[in-house]
């Protein structure tokens, strides 16, 4: 099996290398494009021994499970692009945020009959093998299809199918974690190095205390409220400091937070199906550089494209 | 000894007093005639006497013809109280103060030395038999009288025995608790009203609804958190109710507010 990644960017090299190091796929077998060559993560795909091209035919015509691993607004131009080239043996996963299996099913469908595409939402840890994964299968992606990519998956971490409506949920969760977590972090640390500790040790320390917390969490068949418990003896340090976070409404800020996430998806989702959208709307040395690689594709054609408005570079 | 054989006094016929003795009595832990009262007033007494409980305005005579002497006064006459006892209390009394905030060193400092003494912290719902109470032993005290304590005032509710220094964690929790729960309760049906329900019917849930809860934590064991997540339905109603919870800081005020209590009970002890 081949595997190919349509954006050579963070995550087709977070996904690439995670599926190397757990040797579900040799790196010949991996192919990315993208048009910008400058990019450092395009550096990292070929010292991993990933195929690169700047062609994406190239990549769809040496793929068997292609993903599009490019930012929401450029998803229609790529299929506009590869869409002639997709034939009934692909399996197109779309990571991109916000995007419907509906609006790539119908754009594609003007070029094959019965496209086999998965909605996947994963996060960026998949790069160290814990990556949280869910997939929703589209109309005429099969049982084994969703297994395929599920085994795939499941090599860099977590993964299980749910429904498609949930996708956006999962985004603001575990689509967006670890930003949260990278924030708690640099936070916890901050604490660390107020109370004296080394800036190295408390990074280091505070990684670990969140790692280890997550681990018991998983392996344990226990309410993380009781795991909480667990650690408070009646007066002592924790109690105290649980105390601060609670005035502050920390768990309130994380269902927040969350909740925004999900939203803001749910909000680009709701431009992307609009359909009319300008071009100026996109950065104007992305959109050169898309058009550059897509002949095919006319300035006419491009304003009629379905565009994000948004500024946002991740999910 | 046998609770049967037990002559109960009490020094102090208030509510908390009341309803202990309405507790020991609807257990048939000690017959009604075996139970004596004093007050200065008649004010309190009725009650008692309703309940076939004899009644007198002498203290003295409770400890005369008592053996197990309960401390029901308020803070401030208790110390006039026991210099007025004193003569009377022996080796074979079981005393146990009921009083806020004074504490066992105090107790066997105003008393007899060797006296047993023992110190409880009741709550409100003793008077409906659902209390919480937690009580310490004094030096004399030996396990024989703090377990005939325990098995009688289990009729009144929980009653654990605890070292001293929980006791005014205790009025933080679970004294003064039960009024955070009445103000939790308003709360709640007033939040119904707003909605449209009348008040009478959104006070009558309120309190079923409180006493299930309660219920449930306490027949299935289970961790409070558990529960509270086996009632979110995804997307639910539940859900988004806490979440508004959540944005108050309710724990932390909660929280605040048992820290409070617990303070001031300290506070006023030392007083």
């Amino acid at each position: 099996m081949s595997v190919g990644f349509i954006g050579a960017g963070q995550l087709a090299f977070a996904l690439a290398r995670g599926f190397t190091a757990a040797g579900v796929l040799a790196a010949h077998k991996i192919t990315a494009s993208s048009p910008d060559t400058d990019l450092p993560t395009v550096s990292g795909l070929r010292k991993i021994g990933v195929n690169f091209t700047v062609s994406n035919k190239e990549t769809v015509k040496n793929s068997d499970v292609l993903f599009l691993a490019v930012k929401p607004p450029i998803i229609p131009f790529i299929l506009e692009e590869v869409g002639p080239d997709i034939e009934p043996r692909h399996i197109v996963v779309s990571c991109a945020a916000g995007v419907t299996i509906s609006s790539i099913e119908k754009k594609l469908s003007t070029f094959c009959p019965t496209p086999k595409v998965i909605r996947c939402m994963t996060n960026t840890p998949v790069i160290v093998r814990e990556g949280a994964t869910v997939y929703a299968t589209g109309t005429h992606a099969d049982v084994e299809d969703g297994k395929l990519l599920e085994q795939l998956m499941a090599s860099v971490g977590f993964c299980t199918e749910v429904e498609e409506d949930l996708i956006d949920a999962v985004t603001g969760l575990s689509g967006s974690g670890p930003a949260y977590a990278f924030t708690a972090l640099d936070a916890l640390a901050d604490g660390g190095v107020k109370m004296g500790l080394p800036r190295r040790l408390a990074v280091r320390l505070g990684a670990q205390a969140l790692l280890g917390a997550a681990k018991m969490l998983l392996e344990s068949e226990q309410h993380p409220g009781q795991l909480k418990d667990n650690v408070c003896s009646p007066g002592g340090a924790t109690i105290h400091a649980l105390h601060f976070l609670e005035s502050g409404g920390f768990r309130s800020l994380l269902i927040n937070a969350v909740e925004a996430s999900c939203i803001r998806t749910r909000e680009l989702q709701h431009v992307a199906d609009q359909e009319e959208i300008s071009p100026a709307a996109i950065k104007k040395t992305l959109l050169d550089k898309v058009k550059l690689e897509s002949p095919s594709l006319s300035l006419a054609s491009a304003s009629k494209v379905s565009l994000f408005t948004s500024k946002s570079k991740k999910n | 000894m046998e609770a049967s054989e037990l002559w109960v006094g009490f020094v102090g016929a208030g509510r908390m007093a009341g309803g202990l003795a309405r507790g020991l009595l609807k257990a048939g832990k000690v017959p009604a005639s075996n139970i004596l009262a004093s007050a200065p007033s008649d004010k309190n007494l009725d009650a008692w006497q309703e309940l076939g409980c004899r009644t007198t305005h002498c203290n003295l005579e409770v400890v005369h013809r008592s053996t197990l002497v309960f401390l029901a006064t308020k803070p401030h006459t208790l110390p006039g109280v026991l210099e007025e006892i004193r003569p009377a209390v022996g080796p074979y009394h079981i005393v146990v103060s009921l009083v806020a905030g004074v504490t066992i060193q105090t107790l066997q400092r105003l008393l007899p030395p060797r006296t047993k003494v023992l110190r409880i912290m009741p709550n409100l719902p003793c008077v409906v038999q659902a209390g919480a109470m937690v009580f310490s032993r004094g030096s004399n005290v030996g396990d024989e009288e703090a377990a005939l304590l325990k098995s009688l005032l289990s009729s009144c509710g929980l009653c654990e025995e605890v070292p001293e220094s929980y006791i005014d964690i205790h009025t933080g929790l679970s004294s003064s608790g039960v009024a955070y729960v009445y103000l939790f309760a308003e709360a709640l049906a007033e939040g119904a009203v707003k909605m449209g329900m009348p008040g009478a019917l959104a006070s009558r849930i309120t309190a079923q609804t409180l006493l299930g809860a309660a219920k449930m934590l306490l027949e299935t064991g289970e961790h409070p958190a558990k529960l509270r997540g086996d009632v979110c339905t995804p997307g639910g109603t539940t859900i988004y109710a806490l979440h508004q919870l959540e944005k108050g800081a309710l724990r932390a005020t909660v929280m605040d507010a048992v820290e409070a209590a617990t303070n001031r009970a300290c506070d006023m002890a030392k007083d």
